[in-house]
């Protein structure tokens, strides 16, 4: 009895700096050995998902992202970031973006740039548009201004040119296109749009907030002046993933980009939203962390993937075929790029399902936040049970 | 005399504002603020930044003259403040400059890192400080737990419910008290303001 | 070694620096510190003087020959003078200017604070959770009234608020926890990955 009760004073005297230490390792671990697993998306995530989606290829709808926060926040903000502009460019969604802090016109810059690389097709001034960093003196002047004329409020681009020649403002005046804004702040975020932007022009309001304010944001949230919210590293992982089940994923044989074909038609890659789709199991083959090099098809997705690449194409494809449980595999890894056209590398990479590191940053994240979680609930349980003891132990004396 | 005249152009200028809200005509909306207050605004603002710089300065200077204590740490913060300005107006401000670069890889990693050590921090004070003293130290604390435990993967294998309750916690008794507080810091700061804008609360220009 | 990796070895560096300071307080982190300050100053004067400055200082005045705008940049140039002990009473004119939005915050506050909320707040009790709501909402509000005292069936009945705001004040714990968790994982990814992976890469 003695010893246990010593046991647990020592435990209670422990120097902070090996707390510290465990807090680390407990971090470190997790990210460096990834696995699996699945975030729960909840509402406020997924009607930001669906508002979005609905401008999917639509020529006069846009969205505006505000970037109200410095580098201090970027580790919960920079991944919601990320998966959003994703989101738009695989459904050719216009996008927007602006900053009214200095600190935040780098960051658009990185975020753009990071997402960029994997979507060659999308150009400057056609499929998004910089707006750069406006001094806060302005914050009225273009939050109102936009309200009449997007070009007249802010001439010009961060890139020097004149807005209203760009081609993306083909459709776009003010908010009654530019229907979304969505502002990311580690503080008061949408403060001015809720002010000035939504009771006079009716325009939607959603934000990205750290996980710090996002349970002060409930009540806009009730009262709809805010139509949904990403909360932290959380939201942006419900973010990732909703946007690999739907946005990003292809039928085998599906055009990867966006196009018009002979009739007009514009069409968008992608499938749209669904709650059903969320429950059901083999969806986890989507949004799997760890990398994935294998290509699965049932025999009919085969040869609708296999017959819209070109012959010479077709013909080394089916010789790196191998089946496996009534089901057909093929394994990149084993496969040189150089053997391949590059728009049938792509499509059989894309059919792995493997998304690039920087596009599951958050899910990562959330996988070290689970130990970290469980290891925090540690530290209290056992802070209290020795609070407990020690209070009964003066209590018998 | 001194606080007077300050006194009245927010008296009046606020009511001009007041009436700006609600009142649509082109005198207010076009010729007071879009002709008058915006370009006065713009002109002042820079200055406010100067007042930060000479401010800092002045105390790390005095620091370094006067010797007090941890003095040699002043010249870092002028060789970082000198040598970003002159990166900044010499080289320019475009993304490859040794402007953006000093921005990129020392301010912002370091500023990140300021803020992460409040996980350490936080991780220590839930060991030694989160007691469970009282009955509501104990409904907070496990509120607490069931909203981080929802939060992670985790949580859904420990019970296919915690999602489902997390949500239920933020979206009622949650939301009931932040909108409380909220209205009852609303009406306060309406107090505020309205002290401001009838002359009554004159703090904000300063003692004598 | 290529410019990115030594990039991001010195972000790594100033990163540890700052780290180190869990440790104990020492001289790198100090200095780590006031180079913070420093860079972030720097950083916005030049952007101050730049996108403010030259568009709406210089511009207009010397460009445009708007002369007018030499009173509010005389006025702006007072903020400076709260430095001298004998004229620091001209700061007050442009703390006036700027305090000038008061008015409208008066009425926009009053909008989105309270009536909005309100307006929410008053539905009709469809729902146990809507009920649960409002009466949350007016307990909480009732429990910082501090004109009554809080006795008897009312003091019963404020107490609820307090029940409702200890679950409210968790619910922010816990998100708080979440929250520091992710800012610290994120410096250690760009840790892990950006820095210690590519050094394998690299080297190995």
């Amino acid at each position: 009895m003695e010893e246990k009760l010593t046991l647990f004073e020592r435990i209670q005297k422990l120097d902070r700096r090996w707390v510290y230490i465990v807090v680390a390792l407990a971090i470190i671990i997790p990210l460096m050995l990834p696995y699996n697993s699945d975030n729960v998306t909840s509402p406020p995530t997924e009607n930001v998902y669906q508002m979005i989606d609905s401008f999917a290829g639509r020529e006069d709808r846009a969205i505006l992202m505000s970037f109200y926060h410095d580098a201090s926040t970027m580790s919960e903000l920079y991944p919601m970031q990320v998966a959003i502009i994703r989101h738009c460019f695989e459904r050719n969604v216009k996008v927007f973006f602006l900053s009214f802090l200095p600190q935040g016109a780098p960051i658009i810059d990185m975020a753009i740039n990071t997402v960029k690389e994997e979507y060659p097709h999308i150009k400057s001034g056609t499929d998004y548009c910089n707006f750069g960093y406006i001094p806060a003196s302005l914050i009225m002047a273009t939050v109102i201004g936009m309200g009449d004329n997007i070009a007249t409020a802010v001439p010009t681009d961060a890139e020097g040119r004149k807005v209203e020649n760009l081609p993306i403002m083909k459709g776009i005046t003010n908010y009654t296109e530019m229907n979304l804004v969505i502002e990311f702040s580690g503080s008061v975020a949408g403060g001015y749009w809720l002010a000035y932007a939504r009771p006079k022009f009716g325009t939607n309001i959603a934000v990205g907030v750290t996980a710090v304010m996002a349970a002060d944001e409930y009540p806009y949230l009730q009262t709809g002046q805010f139509i949904g919210m990403l909360a932290g590293l959380k939201g942006a992982a419900e973010y990732e993933k909703l946007v690999d089940v739907f946005a990003a994923y292809r039928e085998p044989g599906q055009p990867l980009i966006p196009y018009v074909d002979a009739s007009g038609k514009k069409h968008v890659p992608g499938r749209p939203f669904s709650e059903d789709l969320l429950e059901k199991s083999d969806i986890q083959d989507l949004i799997k962390i760890t990398t994935q090099t294998e290509a699965k098809f049932t025999s009919a997705e085969f040869e609708s993937f296999v017959t819209t690449q070109s012959l010479t194409d077709q013909a080394k494809i089916r010789q790196a075929k191998t089946e496996s449980d009534g089901k057909i595999l093929i394994d990149v890894s084993k496969l040189k790029e150089d053997d391949f056209e590059s728009g049938t590398w792509s499509a059989l990479n894309r059919m792995t399902r493997n998304t690039p590191y920087k596009f599951k940053v958050a899910r990562i994240g959330m996988n070290a936040q689970s130990v970290a979680h469980m290891m925090i609930i540690a530290f209290i349980l056992i802070g209290n049970i020795g609070y407990f003891i020690q209070r009964a132990r003066t209590g018998k004396k | 005399m001194k606080k007077t005249i300050p006194l009245l152009v927010v008296i009046l200028g606020g009511f001009i504002w007041l009436a700006w809200v609600f009142v649509p005509h082109r005198l207010l909306q076009d010729v007071f603020y879009y002709d008058f207050y915006l370009p006065w605004a713009r002109a002042m603002a820079p200055f406010g930044m100067l007042l930060g710089v000479m401010s800092l300065s002045m105390m790390h200077y005095g620091k370094i003259r006067r010797k007090a204590p941890k003095w040699q740490y002043s010249f870092f913060f002028f060789a970082g403040f000198i040598a970003t300005s002159l990166a900044g107006f010499i080289g320019g401000t475009q993304k490859g400059g040794l402007y953006m670069w000093l921005f990129e890889n020392l301010q912002m990693p370091m500023s990140s890192t300021m803020f992460s050590l409040l996980a350490f921090y936080m991780a220590s004070a839930a060991y030694k400080a989160f007691r469970a003293r009282s009955a509501e130290a104990t409904v907070l604390l496990v509120a607490a737990i069931i909203v981080m435990l929802a939060q992670v993967p985790l949580g859904v294998k420990i019970s296919r419910h915690l999602p489902d309750i997390s949500q239920w916690i933020l979206d009622v008794p949650n939301l009931a008290s932040k909108r409380g507080i909220m209205l009852g810091v609303g009406l306060g700061s309406v107090a505020t303001t309205l002290k401001i804008l009838l002359g009554i609360e004159r703090s904000y220009l300063g003692g004598d | 070694m290529t410019f990115e990796l030594f990039s991001n070895l010195v972000g790594a560096f100033f990163t540890l620096c700052i780290f180190s300071f869990l440790y104990k307080d020492n001289p790198l982190y100090q200095m780590s510190e006031q180079l913070l300050v420093g860079i972030s100053l720097g950083y916005s004067l030049v952007l101050v003087y730049e996108r403010t400055f030259i568009p709406f200082f210089v511009q207009p005045i010397f460009l445009k020959h708007e002369w007018i705008l030499i009173i509010p940049s005389i006025i702006g140039m007072f903020y400076l003078l709260r430095f001298s002990r004998k004229l620091s009473w001209l700061s007050r004119y442009p703390i006036a200017f700027s305090m000038m939005g008061v008015g409208a915050s008066v009425a926009l506050a009053m909008h989105n604070s309270i009536l909005v909320q309100m307006r929410q707040a008053m539905v009709p009790l469809e729902s146990v959770n809507l009920a649960l709501i409002f009466i949350g909402t007016i307990a909480v509000l009732l429990y910082f009234f501090f004109s009554k005292a809080h006795t008897g069936v009312y003091g019963k009945f404020v107490d609820i608020g307090k029940w409702f705001m200890m679950v409210g004040f968790g619910a922010s714990f816990g998100l708080t926890v979440m929250a520091r968790i992710s800012l610290l994982i994120g410096r250690i990814q760009f840790l892990v990955n950006d820095v210690f992976m590519a050094i394998k890469q690299a080297w190995f």
